[in-house]
């Protein structure tokens, strides 16, 4: 009877169940939308430690840290979302550990967090192992490296901040790379600001990667990528690196819009340089001021147009270059334009090139005449490296112009634009100090007439 | 001391009376304008294009400029007379060679000056962007060439025996040093070993003061890298500010060395009459 009772439902158990189930409605609703661990760090007390706090939040949390400093390392191999309101900051200064922050689960956000990561060498800022993993407005100092995704796909990881630091009373370790892709396809990589490092973003393996819009300066290369099919490295700026995007064995990728300059402190330096890069597009870069503007090896059946390459030692230099459509870009200033060796069935095509001196009869705006670029140094150097001595001598320059043997297989641009599309360069603003010539100018000129006046004109 | 300044100074009124001097004043000033105008919408600034052939430009015109003047200078002492009839005053013939570099230096030195100042007031007028200390490299490596190529031309005006012989020296010398110079030596040196190519090069750069001055511009102006692997060393040395001492070393030592020169050449045909 007792028993059969137990198994009936009785009135008073009825309710008893929905109100429970409510209860765990109420309670899934505000877990999942609601439910906040705020953490209020004592600062008085120093240092808190993360992990714990990480270790009470439960699957999708949303962990606020109020400002403070929280020490690592620690591991996420939960949901969750971390906050730092830019005023927390996790650091990590324990030995041995290879990241201040492991993300191991899946759709993890990490957003305005301070990180200072004191280990030099593999050591990483952050370490992403799962997919569709958001980093978002981090400001990293890392001995070693910043952002490390290994096998993550769809990763976002946008407008972090992440340099190159020695810890006090260290010596300077090995530096490692801001943005660090490994197999991991998908990403987008999107107005981090990445300097003092060795390589800024770095992909390989990773297909599909879009890196729109970051900053990069005083790295090694600024983008370094290899083996990234259809990806787009588009609109980024590099100043200062030794090489501005570094692209390699690639096929269908767009490299757009980015401007690279001042890149020629170093004897290998470019702004742009393309080896065994395929059936892609280089669109609308501005290369300026650098060793070589864009360096193209080995590399085949591209897109090269509308690009600008301004007051470079080397505008453009070609080796074993086949088959690449080369059109509408604009040299100016450059102390050699182009140097080509090797390069067979390019199609060049109205180009401005503004140290050639062009013929237009039919009025058209394209030259009658043909440019042709002389491969005589570049084969001379090519032969004995020690001759670059003799770049741009006035020497060098007349034992060009006399060699023209062979020039039918030179590369050449058979209609050469008289004039550069307007607007595309804008005249250079006073580089400073525009008064002091002018100040020097008056007093040289003022000295040296009353010189002539003094012992020329009036015999005294 | 006297001496020296007393011929310098005759020697800056002559040469401010003489028409070659005015008319190569006139050349730089065409040429240098002509080339600022061209680039007038360009900063000059760095190692471009612009930088590139005002460097060019300076290399053919100066070193021209300088050779002729000063070998000139020398034969028509002896042509004229006025060595004999200073041969007869107690007067050094070290003070007459280094009296006779000094008065030719200023010379050469105020033409500078003068296309400088023109060029300077002009693209301050143009508004063009030139910077200050790409300005300033350029006045020294003009000052450089001209006092470098000066003791060249007091030796050519030693040797030679009258103005015509001077004329096709220094044409000669200038072809050799400027224009010729990277097709004698590719040839030249193509017949060595390969491995004592490069050292042979720098040494022979340092021979000619046209590369030595073009190259430490280059490095100035910050396009050292351009120069390759082979010479990172070096253009690590001249970068730094110990490497423009390093530099007025080597001028130093040129200058010297030619100024001796001249002087036995001269000390010995005073001696025989």
């Amino acid at each position: 009877m007792l028993i059969a009772q137990g198994f009936r439902p009785s009135r008073s158990t009825k309710v008893r169940a929905v109100l429970l189930a409510g209860l765990f409605i109420i309670c899934l609703f505000f877990c999942s939308f609601n439910h906040g661990t705020i953490v209020s760090a004592d600062t008085s007390t120093g240092v808190l430690p993360l992990q714990p706090i990480i270790d009470s939040a439960r699957e999708g949390d949303l962990i606020t840290l109020a400002p403070g400093a929280y020490s690592g390392p620690v591991r996420l191999d939960k949901r969750v979302t971390i906050n730092g309101n830019g005023e927390a900051i996790l650091l990590h200064t324990a030995k041995d550990e290879q990241a201040a922050v492991l993300i191991t689960a899946d759709s993890v956000r990490l957003e305005n967090l301070k990180i200072q990561q004191n280990n030099d060498g593999e050591a990483a800022a952050v370490r992403v192992e799962a997919d569709r993993v958001t980093l978002k407005g981090l400001v990293i100092h890392s001995a070693g490296y910043g952002i490390l995704l290994r096998e993550a796909d769809s990763g976002v990881i946008s407008d972090n901040t992440i340099s190159w630091f020695i810890p006090t009373g260290e010596a300077p370790g090995t530096r490692g790379t801001g943005i660090d892709l490994y197999n991991s396809h998908g990403a987008v990589i999107r107005g981090n600001d990445i300097a003092y490092l060795r390589d800024g973003i770095y992909l390989e393996n990773s297909r599909n990667t879009v890196v729109d819009q970051n900053k990069l300066t005083y790295l090694r290369y600024g983008v370094h990528c290899m083996y990234i099919n259809g990806s787009k490295v588009t609109n980024n700026t590099g100043e200062y690196n030794i090489t501005g995007a570094m692209v390699m064995g690639v096929t269908g990728v767009v490299v757009s819009g980015n401007s690279f300059r001042k890149q020629s402190r170093n004897v290998h330096s470019q702004g742009i340089l393309l080896y065994d890069v395929r059936n892609s597009a280089i669109i609308n870069n501005r290369v300026e001021g650098n060793r070589v503007g864009i360096y193209m090896q080995q590399s085949s059946d591209n897109k090269l147009q509308q690009n600008l390459v301004l007051r470079n030692y080397i505008g453009v230099q070609f080796e074993n270059a086949e088959g690449n459509r080369f059109e509408r870009n604009g040299f100016v200033a450059n102390v050699i334009e182009a140097q080509a060796t090797g390069s067979r069935d390019n199609e060049m095509n109205g180009n401005y090139w503004d140290a050639f001196g062009g013929l237009d009869l039919t009025g058209d705006g394209v030259s009658d005449l043909k440019y042709a670029i002389n491969p005589f140094y570049q084969q001379l150097v090519a032969g004995n490296a020690a001759y670059q001595l003799f770049f741009q001598s006035p020497g060098m320059t007349f034992l060009s112009d006399m060699y023209t043997g062979g020039s039918a297989g030179w590369s050449t641009d058979s209609a050469p634009l008289m004039q550069l599309e307007a607007g595309t360069v804008s005249p250079d603003q006073a580089a400073g100090g525009q008064g002091t010539v002018m100040v020097a100018g008056w007093l040289l000129l003022f000295l040296s007439v009353i010189t002539i006046i003094y012992l020329g004109v009036l015999r005294l | 001391m006297a001496d020296i300044l007393h011929i310098a100074r005759r020697e800056l009124k002559i040469g401010f009376r003489n028409p070659w001097a005015y008319s190569f004043l006139a050349l730089f000033c065409t040429f240098s304008l002509g080339l600022l105008l061209i680039h007038v919408n360009n900063a000059v600034e760095g190692y471009t294009a612009v930088t590139g052939s005002m460097l060019s430009l300076i290399l053919y015109l100066l070193p021209l400029m300088t050779l002729f003047l000063g070998s000139f200078s020398l034969t028509s002492e002896r042509e004229d007379g006025s060595w004999q009839l200073l041969s007869t005053y107690p007067i050094g013939t070290l003070s007459f060679v280094l009296g006779k570099y000094t008065g030719l230096a200023a010379v050469l030195l105020t033409i500078v000056a003068f296309g400088y100042g023109l060029m300077g007031l002009l693209s301050g007028l143009l508004g063009m962007a030139f910077a200050a200390d790409t300005y300033f490299l350029f006045l020294a490596f003009s000052a450089g060439l001209v006092l470098l190529f000066l003791t060249l031309a007091l030796i050519i005006g030693s040797l030679s025996r009258n103005r015509w012989q001077a004329l096709t020296i220094s044409v000669a010398v200038w072809f050799f040093a400027v224009i010729g110079w990277p097709t004698f030596l590719i040839a030249g040196l193509g017949l060595l070993p390969y491995l004592w190519i490069k050292p042979a090069l720098i040494v022979l750069t340092m021979l000619n003061p046209a590369e030595l001055v073009r190259l430490f511009v280059v490095v100035k102006l910050g396009g050292g890298s351009v120069l390759g692997p082979e010479y990172y060393q070096w253009v690590e040395w001249i970068s730094r500010p110990g490497g423009s001492l390093l530099f007025l070393g080597v001028c130093a030592a040129w200058v010297l060395l030619s100024i001796l020169a001249v002087y036995w050449i001269w000390e010995r045909g005073r001696s025989r009459g």
